[in-house]
This record gives structure tokens, sequence and C-alpha cells, in this order.
């Protein structure tokens, strides 16, 4: 059983990335990214009968009566970033089952510190066993680790990794979504900012933000009527490491290394055959061990393939082409999202000037 | 007195900015509520798009509404939630349905204590906003029934 | 959302000293369940680190928890065992940014996973470094180390780790 080319992205619809949202809140960004996914589907809004939300303080209930949605399939998926991705597959899911004919998915990050926000940090071990020992700001410090022992099992050089902040930065540039779009980079740039943490500099981090994307999911079949060429769900799996991560047996895998081979089984492609991809990269060493994991380069080989390979959306071997949460910022929970609505927008041939040539087949990581 | 008034006044949570014209229009005692172009239909709570058919904020305008229509249905409470409003019980707790067609959830005020514990009230009457300053900075509405 | 009141201390009915408050970094809150570290605690304040070992499996278990990760022992059969308190540098980031101002003082610090020698992995702090060696960042992995004790508060004790040269190999979990 699989969902292979049972379900596709129909429609999409991202808002503008931005430092701060402010006067806006969750939900009604939700509305406003669902109705260009909508409108980009070409459906009307009673179409609609499926709804994925985050299901925290976005929960299904309330956002639906929110955007006055009248649906018989609904559910919340609680992923961090990886839940518009999430998202994605549980909406494959239900229209292969006949679920929903037409499952808006549709994930939001307001930034506006007048109502507050997520500063709080997750319940857990982490109050107790690592803030006393002062720990660096959010998910740095642990990344910061992961890229010191990385650097020394495999030889990887901030150098090389460089690249992946600077060549992202200059696909930003082709984004006007991107919260550094008329910010270019040089790779120089990346090597004199100031470290955050050793080994991670400054460019090297993502920069919260807020916004919002939507996806629409249907059947095959009803996709095959499209106006919009239709991005079929070949693959996916969900993988999932410790939070924390102290106790992983290793630290420099990912999930991916356990999701990627599902997604690759379903598909009945191999890496080899990927033409692009879009990877989340809240860090340039998270992006980079995830390229590792799911076979695009050889375990330990992340530093030479970013010193030797262009991937700008001009590249050889594209990577995040529209500049990546890294350049497009961050918006919270609708981070990873983004990079399967530029896949779609990709495929679907609607990238304007950073559209890429060979965009058949690619592989999202969100 | 704002210190004399012990229940809940309104905590908007979900966007201030977006439901301050209701509150601003309570204060005059007046109801406004949002009117979608796109639609042309009335709704509420305040949104940043209309429901149902997702109009944008611009073009969402704020308009003032007649303040009168009818039970849509009640329940009365004989134990409330918070312990503020325990020496009112029993109250009636109401859906309104305004005329404009959005629903809304206020106490019916000018009820006798008899009327309340019979469940004299029925779905369907005549109703009007009133406006109850409780606090120098909220004005709630509430309802009271009429004849028209 | 709040999670959690504050913890072990709060908890255990003390009350902050004038010593405790001069202190302004973080001292461990317990945010899951503050009975189940507290031995851990009170172990450090002896100047000796307590693990706890799960025997049916042959294993230790940290954090603390109320059943085992990976094959759910229940916490009855969860024994709290004195350990050599000697492992080593697991990998680490030298913080340059805290996101907890009272660090911004002490900037950099070596900010590190410590495997134990009997096999689980702690977070600490690895002192003893030269300002050069900060700078050059020369903290390598598998760097022998051994718990220093830190009383920063009359209530809290914090596992700190101190460079050794001792080369001994890890030891395997204890059978007995």
């Amino acid at each position: 059983m699989s969902f292979r080319g049972e379900a596709a992205i129909i429609g999409i619809g991202e808002l503008p990335t931005q430092r701060t949202t402010l006067g806006r809140s969750m939900p009604g960004l939700l509305g406003d990214a669902a109705r260009l996914a909508i409108h980009d589907a070409h459906i009307k809004i009673e179409d609609v009968d499926g709804i994925i939300t985050e299901g925290g303080d976005t929960y299904p209930a309330f956002v639906a009566e929110y955007l006055g949605l009248r649906v018989r399939f609904a559910t919340g998926s609680s992923m961090m970033g990886a839940s518009g991705a999430t998202g994605v597959a549980l909406a494959s899911m239900a229209v292969m089952n006949g679920l929903a004919n037409y499952v808006l998915v549709c994930i939001a990050q307001a930034r506006n510190p007048a109502l507050g926000g997520g500063a709080e940090g997750f319940p857990g071990h982490g109050s107790e066993f690592d803030f006393p020992y002062g720990p660096a700001a959010g998910a740095n410090n642990g990344y910061g680790q992961i890229y010191q022992r990385h650097m020394e099992l495999y030889g990887t050089t901030q150098e090389q990794l460089a690249h992946v902040a600077s060549n992202q930065r200059f696909n930003a540039q082709g984004n006007p979504n991107a919260v550094f779009d008329g910010q270019p980079i040089t790779h120089q740039d990346v090597m004199d900012s100031r470290y955050v943490n050793y080994p991670l500099r400054l460019l090297e981090v993502v920069m919260p933000c807020g916004g919002a994307a939507a996806v629409i999911v249907t059947t095959a079949e009803r996709a095959a009527a499209s106006l919009n060429k239709p991005v079929y769900v070949l693959g996916g799996g969900i993988g999932l490491d410790d939070f924390g991560g102290m106790q992983k047996p290793e630290i420099t895998v990912s999930p991916v290394a356990r999701s990627a081979p599902i997604a690759f089984n379903m598909s009945g492609y191999s890496p080899r055959d990927i033409e692009f991809a879009e990877f989340y990269d809240c860090y340039t060493i998270l992006e980079s061990m995830c390229l590792e994991d799911a076979g695009l380069v050889p375990k330990g080989e992340i530093g030479p393939f970013f010193e030797s390979t262009d991937t700008t959306y001009k590249g050889e071997f594209p990577i995040n082409t529209d500049g990546g949460q890294l350049s497009a910022g961050q918006p919270g929970l609708a981070g990873g999202f983004r990079h399967v609505v530029e896949a779609a927008r990709q495929i679907m041939g609607k990238a304007g000037v950073r559209q890429i040539e060979r965009n058949d087949l690619g592989l999202v990581n969100g | 007195m704002a210190t004399e008034y012990k229940k809940p006044v309104p905590r908007p949570s979900v966007n201030p900015e977006v439901s301050a014209p209701f509150w601003a229009g309570t204060k005059k005692h007046e109801l406004w509520l949002q009117y979608s172009k796109g639609s042309q239909k009335f709704f509420f709570p305040p949104r940043e798009v209309s429901p149902g058919d997702l109009t944008p904020m611009e073009e969402l305008v704020w308009t003032q509404v007649s303040g009168k229509g009818r039970i849509y249905s009640y329940t009365t409470i004989y134990q409330p939630a918070m312990a503020a409003f325990a020496e009112e019980a029993p109250y009636v707790h109401a859906l309104i349905q305004l005329d404009e067609g959005a629903r809304m959830v206020g106490n019916i005020v000018d009820m006798t204590e008899d009327e309340v514990r019979n469940n004299s009230l029925q779905i369907n009457t005549r109703v009007e906003a009133v406006f109850e300053d409780v606090t120098p900075e909220w004005t709630l509405v509430k309802w009271r029934r009429i004849e028209d | 959302m709040t999670y959690g009141d504050g913890g072990g201390a709060k908890k255990a009915g003390k009350k902050a000293s004038a010593e405790e408050s001069s202190y302004n970094k973080p001292l461990p809150r317990a945010t899951l369940n503050p009975e189940v570290s507290k031995p851990f605690w009170d172990g450090t304040k002896k100047h000796e680190l307590w693990i706890q070992y799960d025997r049916r499996n042959n294993k230790f278990v940290f954090p603390p928890r109320e059943v085992s990760p990976g094959d759910l022992t229940p916490m009855d059969e969860l024994e709290w065992t004195k350990v050599s308190g000697k492992g080593r540098v697991y990998s680490y980031t030298m913080v340059y940014q805290s996101v907890i101002p009272a660090f911004n003082e002490d900037v950099p610090y070596v900010n590190a996973t410590i495997q134990l020698d009997e096999g689980v992995r702690m977070t600490g702090n690895v002192l003893g470094l030269t300002e050069k060696q900060k700078t050059n960042h020369e903290l390598r992995s598998n760097q022998r180390v051994e718990a220093v004790f830190d009383d920063v508060t009359p209530d809290w004790t914090l596992v700190k780790w101190q460079i050794i040269d001792d080369e001994e190999p890890p030891a395997p979990p204890s059978k007995e």
C-alpha cells in the first residue's frame, strides 16, 4: 500500500515572509494563505472538504470556524517545523482513501511581540538539565554540537558549509517573498560573520519570522483536470528523533536516514534521479546532514559537495531555489512547509526568474 | 467603578486590533459589525478574512447594524463556570440571531426569576441590544425582549 | 502556556537565602516530575554522581525518568546508582551569545555533551580551558573529563567537568 501517484498538489499559496506580522493573527494569516491556494487551484471555497492545520494554537476546529469551512475531514499535524510537509503526506492518505476530495493544508506563524509568542520553550528536561549550563538560544546549541562533531568525524569545514548560506542568498534575490530579497551576501560575508556559538556563525543561522503557506491536495483523478500542472506526490516518509537529542546514538545523523528510504521505495525512484532539492535549513549543518541522510550525497562528503557544486537555481543541482529558510526567513511553524510550496511552484513552472529547467522530480525535506 | 466589577471583561486573544472597532462601538452604545463585500453578508466575531469566502480584511467594512434580532436558542445557567456569576444564577445565556444574519452570544436582561426558572423564554422572541457600561473601559452588549 | 510550577526547590519548601539570590544564572527547574529527579540533585549536593540504573536491561538512564527509555522498565525497577563521574567529551559548542543574559559575562565558554563511561550522556560546562584554547577551539571529542561539583547556592550543586589525563578505557555498564 502506498500513495504513489494517488494524490497531487494543485494549488499553492504563500505570504511574504516578514520579520514581524504586526496586527495579524495566526488564523488571519491562514485565511490569506488559504485564499491564495484555493484561487491558485481554480476551485471554489465550498469544494474544500478537508483541512489540516498545525493543531496546536491553530487547532482545526477553530481554524475551520474562523475560515467558515464546512469540512468532512480534519486533523492536526503537530510536528513543529515539519507540520506542513507531514500534513501533505496525511492529506494524500486522506484523499486516496476517500475521506475528502480537496484537503486544505495550511500552516501559519504570527510574529507579533504585542500578542506574545512561543518564547517559553517546550515541556521537557531542558529547564532542569540544560539551562543551568548556559545554552545558546533555541536550537543553536544543539546544532553547534552537531556541527563540531561533523567537522571532527568527516573533516567538514566551515568554509565548505558557508556556501550553503551564500548560494541560497543568491537564490533569494529572485524571490520577492524572501525577507532577505535585496540583501545579497558573499561567501566571505558568511565567513566574516560573528560566532553565535562556535562553529555556528550568524549567517549560518535562520532568522525567526512570521508568514503562512497553504496547499490544496486532491486525488490524482481530479488533479488530471486541473488547470495547473499537477504536482504528484510520489512517495513520503515521516521520521522523528529525540527532541533534546542528548542521548541520540549519533547526533550527526538525522531522522531523514529513516524517512527518505521509505519515500524512495514508495516512489520507485532513487536519489540519483532527483533533479532538485528543497530541504529544511534552519542551519547550514542541518541541511547538510539531511542531504547526506537522504542519500543525495554520501555520508561525510557534504563539504566537498558544496565546494564543487553550484547549488543556485542556475547551477547543476539546485537546492532551496527560493533562498530556503536561511535567506527567505523562517516563518516558525510554517518553516518547513515553504519547501513543499517552492517544490510545487518549480514543478508547476511558476517560479519566475528563479525557474529551474529540470523541474520534473524534486525531493523535499520539510 | 472598574474595581467593583468582579466578572470577566472582554479579553481579546485572537487579534485585539481587529475587534477594537466592535468594542469602540459598544462604548458609544452602538452595534457595529464587519460586512463582507465579497459575500454581501455580515459576520461575527470579527476576523481578518470573512468566513466562507475568505474576503481579505481590506474589503471588510465596519457597519452599524440595527441591534435587533431574535432568540435563536438559549440555556438557563444554574451552575456558572466562574464564581463571580454564582450570585446571579439562574440566568439566561442566549444565542441571538441578528436581523442582519450574524449570531451573537449574550444575556437576556429584564427577566423575572420566575420567568427564568420556568424557562418561559421562547425561541424566535424578538430582542434588541442594550448596552451595559460595566467598567469605564468596557461596555457589554446584552439583550431585552421587544414587541415589534 | 505555562509548564510546571517552578520545580524542586519550591516543592521542597526551601527559601531563597541571600547567598542564593546572588547567583543570577538559572537553577535547575524540574518541569516534568521533580520527585523523580530529586535523588540526582541530592547526590550532587554530596558531590556524588547518581544515575538511574535499569537492571533488567543492564543500562543506565539519564535524564531521570519514570520508565526507562526504549524498554519502558517501570520506575520501581530503576535503581539509583553512584557512578564514576568519568567520561569523554562527545561534542561541544563554544558559546559566544547565550540565550540567558547572565551567561554573557562568561562568554566564550564551553557547553558540552559528556558521554559517561557508564554510557549515558549529560550536558555540562567544561572548565579550565585557557583563553588561547578557547580562541582556537582546541577542545576535541573524546577528551577525558571528570565531574566536579559547583555549589552554586546552598540548595543547588551543579555538575561541571574538568579535563583529566587518565586514558582508562570506558568501563562497561556494571553487571552488579
